[in-house]
Parts: structure tokens; C-alpha cells; sequence
């Protein structure tokens, strides 16, 4: 699929912000034989007095903004153009759970993709007893570690309610969990922190979801912000997979990865340190159009 | 290695004769460092021991009571975290140092040299080629759930090419008299400001001993370490700082007495800024460069958007000036991975793997539960073991119980096992250590008590040089738990004792290559709270003098509801003063306000002058509880008076004539203009009642001058003359702004063009607004309006040079 992708994120400060930095994660990841970066923009308003992209540790392009100066306002606004291809779940080749433990440990590297660093307690995401003990149940011995994935993820999409007015931004797992509703972070963090309970590696993807679904087909929740999904970590062989547990499917070409992390600190879409005291208001907007090609 | 310190260290309980000294009898299995293992003194501490038994015991006490005063007098305290709050408690000294053979320390040194460069490959590898965890020597896990591994320095080169600059080890001597490291401190090692303080406040009791003996000075040790950080600038004008946490952090002490013996700025993460990827200082004279940053903050700290989002010390975009290598932080942001416990069981392998040779000096024994073999060793041997988070960077008997000893959790080798196994990836066992002991003056005699040394490593121009000493942390009782000094330890001073005379040396440069520096620019921050502190105190001062003449003639009449009385009672009421009290709470609160200020700026205060002011705050608390109104209270009040006149001439005494006294002094004249301005409005008016004029001279304190100027009963107009008008009477309104404009003018323009500043203008305006007035002319509308006017200038200097 070939998509033109645009965010807009705005900020109106209460009291004017009197110096800022800010750093920017929304540009759409490019990956091998699944997704590709054919054309992108980062722009924001008011100019920023110092502006620079890195690539931080796990691979995401990434924009620092630097505001000497009192501002009321800040708006960004990201357009793209993205190439997505399908990437069906293939045939299961994920061990049984008691055998994953050995295959983690066997894979002598730290590099940004391997799954070490999605197998212990994030800053988001500490361990929790009562998630850990929901995701027992889900455990039933015999299961792979793919099932294993796919059952909590049906789970959760089953018991929570998808509820934007629950929960915030910095809602922790724990809350989310007692309260059963929220929205794609909170789903996201809550069976990643059951996977990682159980000794399945298992991190945060952010990113975006088509707008209008394909005809004949139900919208997906969660299109109309950015959206967040899970990877999981399945043995040496069958590698990574990643499941949208607010829709309770696979990612797929509706699926548009933007960063990975091992919770959402790790790909915030903004993180900014402003001197100002007083709120600000946000909105936030995003159209994912397929391009007739 | 392998007995239970908790059961085997048993006080001698027979009396041994009258000798405090000669009854020390070392502990069965344990070593000592007084006594070899045949109960002989071992020869470096003979002339310590001679000497000690040649003295009474109040001869002893006297000198212990020289070192403690001068650690009260120099103000030395950490700060200490309980159940409720912080409080500052006074360095527990042990005043017995512990001597060790300049031989066997040149073997301990080698091995700290050895550890220290090992330290600098490891944390080089992990933040680098991975070749230690892709080669299968250190498991990823290890570092991957770790969480002092920083991601966001991964890959980023210290600006100068190393990690490490200052390090400390916590070594403890074993049963077979061989030393072994408890723990590696990489991160940002705290103690070495201790140490000297320690020698300072031992060589006090023991000074002539001191001479006699050939003990290695500390001084050079850190005139190195200062000459390299020096080095590491990459331009002359960039500055050196130390980079606290701030006042509430448990070792802030020794922050400010760092960076004051050393001759560098104290700064914290907001006086920071990031521009151009270039970290810079915020100065009353603008945004001036840094190039090297001694930080005393753990790293996760140091900037929130790259680490720890929550932190609110941090400098943002600090992680973006090192990603450019603009700055030097000693040590690398990142570092503080090394501190971990389970890297201890690793170092041995690791080692032989980097340096192609064996630890000189080894590691505890440390097994890593995340292993499956190391996980069943601790499980068949957990009676002698100490299990422990994996991930903590404190040594077991410093981190706040979170260590067991293995017989002391209750369950069986099973349960022990199942733990094990759930938890493994984040515990370690460690072999129980019994350390040595070393003599204390327990109850009027020397006592065993356990001790390990914190040693401290600094890399030089030379290399890595081991300060020769440090401190050695003394147990309270039978318990190597009870090392802390949290948990109510103490701390000795450590001498390295040669057989020949030893080098001595001082921080003072040679004589020919004298040179006067500038004294830097001043921070900000540091501005801002000197002039606040100014405030303060004036405003202590200007309400101990209205409450001073309030209780005198209160005194006289007892009766509050006397017109005049009632007045002043208005007026201290129009300015907060609250009078349910005598003293009131107001008032407390205020001195309060202005110690807190002193607090964000102890490198640039005497110690003397905190004391001072601490005095003054204990001495007000407790006339608060007691002291009655009338003239119990004056004299109260007088008292007040003097303490706070004691601060204040310490500080005209002995402070620098620099940037920061003007913002000190620009604050008092400030709030005494303030002041007097308000009481004008209030009290010199047609309607005020009986007495107020007089009472107004008094407070002013000016009754003298007045009878001497103007030779008549006291009139508005006189009073009016004397207390606005008068350029000379360093009371007056007038001598106030006069001495601002002043000193204004004297501040440096951030961002001058020569031109005058628009502070600059509004204090020759004001100054020179009241300076052609007349007393006739002045009424309450205009001492409200030059109030105003004050006010302003107060917004206007922080708009200038605290923003």
C-alpha cells in the first residue's frame, strides 16, 4: 500500500512558554522488506532559533527544537509519503515457553535490536504481581510463545474497554489494568508488561493506522491520533511479531511504524522541557490516505 | 572466607587493668590491623601506641574535643535520611586513625591501578564494541536490564577519550590478611572532601604524633587530579565546575568544599543551559562556556529529555552537548554501570580477557543468580552467603538492609532455591567476608571494631594515581551491617606510614609562578539567593527594631490599646507580622527564608557565617516558645539584634568585594530603603498619634544624630529631614538608593553596549527623583509611590540577572 501520511500536533500555552526544547519523534521508519520512507517533512511554527535530527539508539530519526525565546504556540506538522507492504503472520516457529528462557540467553548481543533489552523492566513499565498474575492464565502449558501472545492480546481487546476519557498520557499500567479501559498505549503497556512477566521479550511500537478502511471493512480505533501496537519477541526462529492488541489483530499494511522502544518514554512523539508555569491545550490530528497508484 | 560477621565478633568482656591501650586483644579468626597475628604491634602503629599510653585519659579527651570542634567550626555534617525527613548530622569521626605500612599499600595501589584501568576498558567496551558480551563473557541481560546502562550514550566518545577520571574502591581486609574489593564507585564517588577534613580534624588530636610519624600527605593528590581537569579545557576562557544535585543531597558538604578548595564554580543542573550543542554557565555577565563538568549527580539525572524524564536537576540537551563533544564530565554520563554487583563476579575473566593478566587485588566472590550453574552454587552454599540485588551499586552492608544473609531468611534450602529461580536475573550471592578489625576508643578503652577503606582514584596527567589514605569506616558494634554510617558508623582517618621522610606538599603553586586570578563570573542562581539573603536579613532586622520599641514602651504602660501601640500594631500587621507571639512566627520564618538562601550558597560563605546565622535561627526559636511580652521581649529583641549585627559584620569583614557581596549588599539596601520608606508613610504623617516621631528616630536609629543635628524637640519635619532626606545617615531613604545606584553601576552588562542599562537608569532615576525633594513636600502619597518604585527596581535586577 502507498500511503500520504500527515500529522499535526499543537500546543497553545496558557501563560507564553519562555524558552523551550523539544524532541520530535513522528517521521516513519524505514524497514527492509516491509515499509519505506519514499518521501518526508518536518516543519514547525514558530521557527525554531536551533534545530538538528539524530538517529537515537534504537534507530528512530529523531528532531531536537531548540525556543530561546517566549512563545505562545507551537505547532509541528509532519507529511509523508509511505510505502507498506503486507507482512502476514507466517507458520508458527516460536518454542513453548519453558524453552524461550534458553534462546534469550543464548543470543550473546546487546545491539538495539535484540531482544535483551526488551525483557526486563522499562521506566514506563515496572513489574506489576496482578498483570503478572493475568498473564499466568493466559500461560496454559502446551501453548507457544506465539500463542501464547495471541491469547493475551485477544484478552485484553475482550476486557478493556477502548475509552479515551479514562486515561491520560501518563496513566501507568497498573492503573489502566484495575480501571480495564484506555486507550492503545494503555492496552500496549499492559500486555507488554505481561509478556515480560513471563519471560517473553516484548516492546512498544508507535506509529499510524490507515484512516478510512477499506470498503466494506470496520474503521479501526485509534486512527484519528498517532497509535501504538506491541512487538513480541518469539525464539531465535521465528523472531519478532507484532499484534495490535486495541484491535486484536496482527499489524499489518494498515499498520505505518513510525519508532521502537521498550515503552512509550522511548518514542514519545514529544518530549519537551518548556519554562513556563500554566497549562497548555493540544490538539492533535492525523490523515492516512491511500494513494491510488 | 567464610564466617558469619554477625556471630563471631564478641567483645572481650574480663577487665584488663587500668591501661585502655594495653588491654587490646584482637578477635580469634579475624585480622587486625593493630595487632599481627602473634598480638604483636605491628611496627608502623608503635609510636601511635607509645604515645596513646602515655596519655591520660583526660589528656585523650582533650584532644579528641580539638578535633570535634574543628569540625563543628568548619561546619562539616552529611546529611542523613530516616523515617522523618533529612536532617544534618555532624561527621561521626573516629578519632583513632588506622595505620597501614607504606609497603603494603604500594601493593594496593598497583591493584587499584590495575582496577582502575580495567574500569575504563569495560565501560569503553559496553558503551562501544560489545566485544565482552558478544564473545560470551558478559551476559547481555547483565547490562540490557540495567538501570544505569544509558542508551542515549551509546556510541558517544568522551570528548577527551576517557571515561573514567575519579573513581573510589571499598576495599576490606580478609581473614588471611590479603585485601579484597567489596565494591567499584565509577559513577560519581562521594568522600574525598571527607578524607581531607578527616586528616584536618585527626592531625588537630594528634598533631605532634602526626609530625613524628612519616605520614603521606594528601594535598598532591588532588593538585593533580585539579591540573588534569585543567587540561582537559579547550579553551582558557572555559570553566570548570562542580555539578551538584544541591542542598537537599546527602553529601552537599562536600560539594561546596570541593569545589572551594579546588577553586571551582559550584554550580547545579539550572544554572545550565545548552546553546549551539555548547554547554554554558548563566552568569550575571551572560551565558559564559564550560568546558569541564566534575558532576556530583547520579548521570540519569543530568538531562530529561534524553534520561530520566521525571528529573528536575537536569540540564536539557546536556546528552546533545556530549553526542557533539563540546564538554568533559567527569565521569562519563553512563559510567555508574560499572558500580553494578553482579559486574563483581564477571571481573576476574574479564580481566584476564582485556588486560591479559590476573586481578591483583580480587573481588569478592560474587556469583550472578541469572546464571544457571552460579544460581545452584549459591543455593547449595547459602548458609555463607549474602544475597542481594544484582543491579545495586552500593556494597551489602551499605544498602539499607536490602541484603540477607542467607541463614537470616527464614525457609530451607528448597525455598531459597525457588527464590532464586524466579528472581534470578535480578540477585547475586556474595561470600560472606568477615573484614578486619581496627582499634576504637569505645567507653574509655581501644576496642576491636570492623572496617573497610574507601580508597580513591584520580586519573592524572602521570596516569592514575591512588590518594595515599582516604577514610576507613569503623562499625558501631559487632555487625558489619552497622559499617554505615547511616547506620550509625563512624569514620577514621587513614595514614600511610613510610620509613623515611615524605614528600610534603601543598594546593599553593610555587613561588615564581605566582598568578592572580579573576575571580569567575558569578551564577545566577548564586546571585539571585545572596540577594534574597540580603533581604532577609534586613528584614529581620528591620522588624526586630519596630517590635524592639513596641515591647520597650509597652513595657512602660502595659496597655497594647495605647494610641500609638495600636498604631504600630496596624502597621506590623500591614506587613505580615503576626503578634500572637512575642517573638512572632513571621519573624522565624523570615530568618528561616534567609538561611535557606545561605544554603543554595555555602561554597561562598565562611563557615563562620553560617554559623552565625544558625545561631541566630536557634536563638529566635527559642525566645518564640518563651519569652513574654513587654520588656522581657525588648531585651529578647536586643539580643536578636546583636546576633544578626554578628552575621552581618562577618560578612562586611570577611567577603570578597566581588559581584556577589553587591548583589548581597544591593539586597539589604534595598529592603532597609524599603523599610524605612514604609514606616515614613505610616508614622510621619499630621495624624500620627503621640510619640510616633520619636519611636520612628529610635527604630531608625537615630535619636543621637537627631538631637545633635538639629538641636530641637523632634519635629515631622526634622525627622522627615533626617530619616528620607539625609545622604549621610546610612539609615536614611536617601542613603539607600544612593548606595544602589552605586553599586548597579558596578555590576556587569550581560549584553552592554557601554550604553547605560535600563537598571541603571531606573536607579539614578529613583536616587536622584528624591534627592532634590524637599520635607516639605514628602507625604504618604509619595512614600507609597517611591515604595512602588523600590519594588520595581527589586522585579527589574531579577528580570536582569536572575532570569
Amino acid at each position: 500500500m502507498l500511503y500520504d501520511l500527515s500529522l499535526h500536533m499543537g500546543y497553545v500555552y496558557d501563560v507564553p512558554a519562555s524558552g523551550a526544547r523539544h524532541l520530535l519523534r513522528v517521521m516513519p521508519l524505514s524497514l527492509t522488506d516491509r515499509q519505506r520512507l519514499i518521501a518526508g517533512s518536518l516543519s514547525v511554527s514558530p521557527t525554531a532559533d536551533e534545530s538538528g535530527t539524530f538517529t537515537d539508539f534504537f534507530g528512530q530519526q529523531t528532531t531536537s527544537i531548540l525556543f530561546r525565546g517566549p512563545h505562545e504556540a507551537l505547532d509541528i506538522r509532519m507529511q509523508a509519503r509511505v510505502q507498506v507492504d503486507s507482512t502476514p503472520l507466517t507458520a508458527d516457529l516460536s518454542p513453548e515457553l519453558p524453552k524461550l528462557g534458553q534462546e534469550l540467553a543464548d543470543l550473546w548481543s546487546i545491539d538495539p535490536d535484540s531482544p535483551h533489552h526488551l525483557a526486563g523492566p522499562s521506566p514506563r513499565l515496572p513489574n506489576n504481581p496482578d498483570i503478572a498474575a493475568y498473564a499466568r492464565e493466559c500461560a496454559r502449558p502446551g501453548r507457544t510463545v506465539r500463542e501464547i501472545a495471541i491469547a493475551l492480546c485477544a484478552r485484553i481487546h475482550k476486557e478493556f474497554k477502548y475509552d479515551p476519557e479514562a486515561t491520560t498520557v501518563d496513566t501507568s499500567p497498573r492503573e489502566a489494568f484495575q480501571l480495564k479501559r484506555g486507550v492503545c498505549q494503555d492496552f500496549s503497556h499492559v500486555m507488554i508488561t505481561a509478556l515480560r512477566s513471563l519471560g517473553i521479550p516484548a516492546g512498544y511500537v508507535s506509529g499510524f493506522l490507515r484512516t478510512i478502511p477499506p470498503p466494506g471493512k470496520e474503521r479501526l480505533e485509534g486512527a484519528d491520533a498517532m497509535h501504538a501496537w506491541v512487538r513480541v519477541w518469539c525464539g531465535k526462529a521465528a523472531g519478532y511479531i507484532e499484534l495490535d492488541p486495541t484491535n486484536n489483530i496482527p499489524a499489518s499494511s494498515d499498520h505505518i511504524v513510525v519508532g521502537y522502544g521498550r515503552d512509550y518514554s522511548d518514542v514519545a512523539p514529544v518530549i519537551g522541557v518548556l519554562k513556563s508555569y500554566g497549562s497548555h491545550r493540544t490538539v492533535q490530528a492525523v490523515d492516512v490516505i491511500p494513494v491510488k497508484g | 572466607m567464610a564466617v558469619n560477621p554477625a556471630s563471631d565478633i564478641r567483645e572481650e568482656d574480663e577487665a584488663i587493668g587500668d591501661d585502655p591501650i594495653l588491654g587490646y586483644h584482637a578477635l580469634p579468626g579475624i585480622s587486625d590491623e593493630m595487632l599481627d597475628r602473634d598480638g604483636q604491634i605491628r611496627p608502623v602503629w608503635q609510636h601511635l601506641i607509645d604515645s596513646l599510653g602515655h596519655m591520660s585519659e583526660a589528656e585523650l579527651h582533650e584532644r579528641f574535643a580539638r578535633a570535634d570542634r574543628y569540625l563543628r567550626d568548619a561546619g562539616v555534617f552529611y546529611r542523613s535520611y530516616g523515617g522523618q525527613g533529612s536532617s544534618e548530622r555532624n561527621w561521626p569521626i573516629s578519632h583513632i586513625p588506622v595505620l597501614i605500612d607504606g609497603k603494603e599499600w604500594e601493593k594496593v595501589s598497583a591493584g587499584l591501578v590495575q582496577r582502575a584501568e580495567l574500569m575504563e576498558k569495560i565501560v569503553a567496551d559496553i558503551y562501544g564494541d560489545n566485544m565482552l558480551v558478544r564473545e560470551g563473557i558478559l551476559p547481555p541481560a547483565l547490562i540490557a536490564s540495567n538501570p544505569e546502562f544509558l542508551r542515549p550514550l551509546v556510541g558517544v566518545k568522551p570528548a577527551n577519550g576517557h571515561y573514567l577520571h575519579f573513581c573510589s574502591f571499598e576495599i576490606g581486609r580478609g581473614p588471611d590478611g590479603n585485601w579484597w574489593v567489596l565494591a567499584d564507585r565509577t559513577q560519581a564517588p562521594s568522600g574525598a572532601g571527607f578524607a581531607l577534613e578527616n586528616r584536618v580534624a585527626t592531625t588537630r588530636a594528634f598533631s605532634d604524633i602526626y609530625g613524628e610519624s612519616h605520614v603521606h600527605r594528601l594535598a598532591s593528590f588532588f593538585g593533580a587530579f585539579r591540573n588534569a581537569l585543567q587540561a582537559h579545557k579547550k579553551s582558557p576562557d572555559d570553566r570548570i565546575a562542580v555539578l551538584t544535585p544541591g542542598p537537599a543531597n546527602e553529601t552537599y558538604f562536600e560539594h561546596a568544599y570541593i569545589a572551594r578548595y579546588l577553586g571551582f564554580m559550584l554550580l547545579e543542573g539550572e544554572d545550565l543551559t545548552v546553546v549551539n550543542d555548547r554547554v554554558m554557565v548563566r552568569t550575571v555577565a551572560g551565558l559564559k562556556p564550560l568546558g569541564v563538568l566534575w558532576r556530583r549527580l547520579d548521570a540519569s539525572y543530568a538531562d530529561p529529555l534524553e534520561l530520566n524524564q521525571n528529573s528536575h536537576i537536569g540540564t536539557p540537551g546536556m546528552v546533545q552537548a556530549l553526542r557533539a563533544g563540546t564538554v568533559t564530565i567527569v565521569n562519563a554520563l553512563g559510567s555508574g554501570v560499572l558500580e553494578t554487583r553482579a559486574l563483581l563476579a564477571f571481573t576476574p575473566t574479564i580481566c584476564r580477557r582485556l588486560l591479559g593478566e590476573d586481578l591483583k587485588l580480587p573481588s569478592i566472590a560474587t556469583w550472578w543468580c541469572g546464571q544457571k550453574a552460579e544460581r545452584q552454587h549459591v543455593a547449595d552454599n547459602f548458609e555463607r552467603m549474602v544475597i542481594g540485588p544484582a543491579y545495586s551499586c552500593a556494597p551489602f552492608f551499605d544498602d539499607n538492609g536490602q541484603s540477607v544473609l542467607g541463614t537470616r531468611r527464614k525457609g530451607t534450602k528448597a525455598s531459597i532455591e525457588e527464590w532464586l529461580a524466579s528472581e534470578g536475573n535480578r540477585l547475586v550471592g556474595q561470600e560472606v567476608v568477615t573484614l578486619s578489625t581496627t582499634p576504637a576508643y569505645v567507653d574509655g578503652r581501644l576496642r576491636p571494631r570492623p572496617m573497610s577503606l574507601r580508597v580513591f582514584a584520580a586519573r592524572t596527567e602521570k596516569g592514575w594515581q591512588i590518594m595515599p589514605g582516604g577514610f576507613a569506616r569503623i562499625g558501631s558494634g559487632d555487625d558489619v551491617a552497622a559499617i554505615a554510617m547511616q547506620a550509625g558508623g563512624t569514620a577514621a582517618d587513614v595514614w600511610i606510614v613510610s620509613d623515611r621522610p615524605v614528600e610534603r606538599q601543598t594546593l599553593l603553586p610555587p613561588e615564581e609562578s605566582f598568578s592572580r586570578n579573576m575571580p569567575g563570573s558569578l551564577p545566577s542562581r548564586a546571585a539571585d539567593n545572596l540577594y534574597w539573603l540580603g533581604r532577609y536579613i534586613e528584614r529581620a532586622e528591620g522588624a526586630l527594631r519596630i517590635l524592639r520599641s513596641w515591647h520597650m514602651r509597652y513595657a512602660e504602660s502595659a496597655d497594647p490599646d495605647q494610641p500609638l501601640l495600636a498604631d504600630v500594631t496596624r502597621y506590623l500587621k500591614s506587613i505580615d507580622m503576626d503578634m500572637a507571639k512575642a517573638v512572632p512566627e513571621p519573624l522565624i520564618r523570615n530568618i528561616d527564608s534567609a538561611i535557606y538562601s545561605a544554603s543554595n550558597i555555602r561554597d561562598r560563605f565562611s563557615p563562620d557565617g553560617w554559623l552565625a546565622l544558625n545561631d541566630l535561627a536557634k536563638t529566635a526559636k527559642r525566645f518564640h516558645e518563651a519569652v513574654q511580652a513587654g520588656d522581657d521581649a525588648a531585651h529578647a529583641m536586643t539580643v536578636l539584634l546583636r546576633k544578626l549585627a554578628g552575621f552581618a559584620g562577618l560578612v562586611h569583614e570577611n567577603m570578597y568585594r566581588f559581584t556577589g557581596w553587591r548583589f548581597l549588599s544591593i539586597g539589604r539596601y534595598l529592603e532597609r530603603g524599603l523599610h524605612m520608606t514604609r514606616l515614613l508613610g505610616h508614622m510621619s504623617g499630621p495624624d500620627a498619634p503621640d510619640g510616633a516621631l520619636d519611636m520612628l528616630l529610635e527604630i531608625g536609629d537615630s535619636v543621637m544624630t537627631h538631637r545633635r543635628r538639629y538641636n530641637v524637640n523632634t519635629a515631622r519635619l526634622t525627622v522627615t529631614d533626617l530619616l528620607a532626606l539625609d545622604p549621610l545617615n546610612p539609615r536614611s531613604v536617601l542613603f539607600q538608593l544612593n548606595e544602589i545606584r552605586t553599586e548597579v553601576e558596578q555590576l556587569p552588562h550581560p549584553y552592554g553596549t557601554g550604553q547605560m542599562s535600563a537598571l541603571d537608569r531606573e536607579a539614578m532615576r529613583l536616587h536622584s527623583g528624591l534627592a532634590v525633594m524637599t520635607p516639605e513636600a514628602m507625604n504618604e502619597e509619595i512614600y507609597r509611590k517611591l515604595e512602588t518604585e523600590m519594588e520595581k527596581l527589586s522585579d527589574l535586577i531579577g528580570q536582569t540577572y536572575f532570569g
